[in-house]
Order: C-alpha cells, then structure tokens, then sequence
C-alpha cells in the first residue's frame, strides 16, 4: 500500500449491503476471545461517526446503495479505510447478475473484463467521481472467508504482515504433462465420473489410484477376473471400511462392462 | 492459559480437507474449458483471440465461492483446490491467474480453430487405438471447422457425380 496511514488503534463500523449474513457472522468471530482482533486495537464501534474503517460486507443492492452510501460519507473525512469483506463484496459473487445488484451505468454489462467488476467498488467509483475522499481499499475475498483471513487482512491493513498473493500469467513456455494411467484413458475418466456419483469429487481420486494399481497387478495374470476378485477382497480386508469397498466393488463391475464391451469392439455408455 | 490464537504472528494451515484458494497447475491445463462452464459465479473466463491464436483461462479468485466443481468437471486434474487462505490483497489484479495457450492452425486455410493443441493431444489420447489409425487421424485433426466441412460436402458431391456418371 502506498502512503501506509499511521494506524495504532483502528475502530471499525460494520456495514452490511445485502450480504447472506455468513461473512457478518465470521466478522462476529474475529471479536470472540479466541481470536480476539481487538488485541490488534481494532474496536467495533456503532456509529460510522466515530470509524476509521468501515467492514463491508455484500454484493451492495440497489436497496442498500443509498444507505451504503450515507454511511461512508458519514465517516470523518480521513482516513475513511474500507475493509472488504467476502466474494460478494470483491465483485459480486455468486450474486453478480441478479436484478437487485447494482452496477454502474459505466460497467455496462458483464463482458469479458478482468478483474471482474461488481460489489462495493461500484459504490467506491461513484463516490470517488463525486469528489468524496475514500482510503485505502483492502479486498479479503472468500465465501465467507475464515476468521483467519479477516484477521490476516486486518493485519496487512496495520502493516504487520505482508501479502502474500500475486497475479500470476502463464503462458505455453511452462512445458506440458500428460499424466498416463496404468489403465485405458477413457476407461478411467469413464470409472472416475461414476466415482462422483458416489463418493464426491474429494476422495474419488485416491480411491481410483489403489482401484487402478490393483487393475494393473490382475491384468499381468492369465485370468485377470478372478485375480481382481481376490485382489479387491483382500483389499477391503485391510481397509475395513464399508463406504470404500462399496466403491471397490462398483468399480469392478463397471471396469468388466466398459473393457469387455470395449475390447469386443461394441459402443458403451460413457458418461453413466 | 490463554486461549487467543497467535495467528497474525504465527503460520497457520488449514486442514487438509478445507477448500481454499483455487490453482490452476499451467503444466496440465489443456484450455478446453469445461470449468468455465461449470463455474456458478463466472470465475473463470475462456478469452479466445484469433489474430494472435491464443486462448486465455482467466480465474479471478476474488469471484470463486470455492465450491469445486472445476474441481469436479476437470479431466486432467489441472485445476485444483489448495488450503491456502491468505488472499488479502490492496490491488484485485492479485487475485488474477492467466492460463495462455496456443490454438491450432488450420492446415488449409491457415485460420486459428477454436482449440488449443493440448486439447487435440489429450483427444488423441482418450480416442480407442484399435479402431481409428493415428497417422490417418492426424492429417484430418488440424483442420478448421469451416474446411472440414467444406471436404466432406465436396468428397460427397464427387462421390454423387461418380455414381451419376
């Protein structure tokens, strides 16, 4: 942040603009002895009068953009420090089209822009082009972000910690990988998305790893069904655990009907 | 005892399981798009440029609501969510991550197509070996949807005429 404001004791106005109330209820929480933010000097206050910075929370609806903005320019002239809190805020989050949200006449519509445009800033950009004086603008996205990130915010904002996040581009130079699985590729993407059915995209991709090696140890045998079969049973012996030979057996079925239909050269469902 | 953490003074990381900042890995992220497509809020962008025959992914973190399902629909795995938190940031340009990826020329016309040659190497890779031959393949991949199109109207105009004749 260029010209750092000497702040010591930092009293926050908490602002919420159409906001789901999940980022106002972890702001609730950097209050809480556990993670006490007001060791940091940062003290909740009730009127906007007696604020340094304002916590802004939601995608800023057009109900709330008067309001909002009486708020702000409420504050004392300097150093009038937004702290914006949760996705909605940044740019209008999972809300950025909806009819109630407001963007200026400038914005136009959503396009192809980047950094995506939406949330409070619109309310800053008005402000700024009326003349009003606006601070330092700090952005804590997330949905809701973690009671450690407002606090990781808070303190960059005091000038505690440093940033730790830069704007990355990528181009062709960075080289390209692709992976091979010990299995047929189209056998496996069609196994992993039947995966999702059941367990979830967390989990599917460790379970298909020890499905695959098991694969591949049975099909070096001459009779790779009945190897898999036993395989798999001495498998689900060790793990013990219902959810995962569940799994182990769907996959199995699965893996016999794709090959065999595959290997006889017939058509099969892909995508189950 | 005191229970305050230490958090701005000390690391921290968070569980394993917790979905954080998403990450698209640039070595295996083919550009096909799938989590554009995904993406509830309109995080991610595909920006396809035709006179300089690149395509860019463009993720703005600051519009994900980390609810994974790039993760989900991703079929190479590239796009990833990490345990990172720590996304404050004074400038929203930090919160941008560009992916850019050359497209495919068209061996006739010589126009960019509309996908990347990482996506024709993964195709290449899903296709069955035993019924398609590869070298016969790749002489009809590279090639434009306009031109294709194009070679299958006239091999089948030719084809008619023979008959015809």
């Amino acid at each position: 942040m260029s010209a750092k404001p000497k702040l010591r004791s930092v009293w926050v106005f908490h602002l919420n603009t159409g906001a789901c109330n999940g980022c106002d209820i972890e702001i609730l929480d950097i209050l809480t002895p556990f993670y006490d933010a007001e060791r940091l000097g940062v003290k909740l206050v009730g009127s906007p009068r007696h604020a340094h910075a304002m916590l802004v929370t939601g995608p800023l609806t057009r109900q709330c953009y008067h309001g909002a903005k009486k708020a702000i320019k409420a504050m004392p002239p300097k150093p009038r420090i937004i702290v914006v809190i949760g996705t909605c805020a940044c740019s209008g989050g999972i809300f950025y089209n909806g009819y109630p949200i407001y963007r200026r006449p400038e914005s136009g519509r959503e396009g192809c822009e980047y950094p995506r445009r939406g949330g409070i800033i619109e309310l800053i950009e008005d402000l700024r082009d009326e003349g009003e004086y606006v601070g330092p603008v700090i952005y804590i996205p997330g949905c809701p972000p973690r009671p450690e990130e407002i606090l990781y915010g808070i303190a960059q904002l005091l000038g505690l910690v440093e940033k730790k996040l830069e704007g990355e581009h990528y181009t062709e130079e960075v080289g390209f990988e692709l992976p091979e699985a010990p299995i047929n590729e189209r056998i496996r993407l069609t196994l992993r998305e039947k995966l999702r059915h059941v367990v979830g995209y967390f989990d599917r991709d460790k379970i298909l790893e020890d499905f695959m090696e098991l694969v591949k140890k049975a099909e070096e045998s001459e009779k790779p069904k009945e190897e898999l079969k036993k395989l798999i049973d001495e498998y689900n012996a060790k793990i013990r655990d219902v959810r995962i030979s569940f799994c182990m057996r769907l996959l199995e079925n699965e893996y016999w009907r794709v090959r065999d239909a595959l290997s006889a050269g017939k058509e099969f469902v892909y995508w189950v | 005892m005191p229970v305050t953490l230490r958090y701005p003074f000390t690391e921290l990381e968070a569980p394993p399981e917790y979905r954080g900042l998403p990450h698209i890995d640039p070595k295996l992220c083919i550009g096909c798009g799938a989590c554009v497509n995904a993406c509830p809020p309109d995080a991610i962008l595909r920006i396809d440029d035709y006179d300089r025959g690149t395509r860019k992914i463009v993720l703005d973190i600051g519009r994900c609501i980390r609810c994974a399902r790039c993760e989900e629909v991703c079929p190479t795995g590239a796009i990833r969510l990490t345990n990172l938190f720590e996304a404050a940031s004074p400038d929203r340009r930090d919160h941008i991550e560009v992916v850019e990826l050359r497209l495919v020329r068209c061996k006739v016309c010589g126009n960019y197509t509309d996908f990347t040659e990482r996506q024709v190497k993964k195709a290449l890779q899903i296709l069955p070996k035993e019924i398609l031959e590869e070298e016969a393949l790749e002489e009809k991949v590279f090639i434009c949807r306009n031109c294709r199109r194009k070679g299958t109207v006239d091999a089948t105009i030719n084809a008619t005429k023979e008959v015809v004749l």
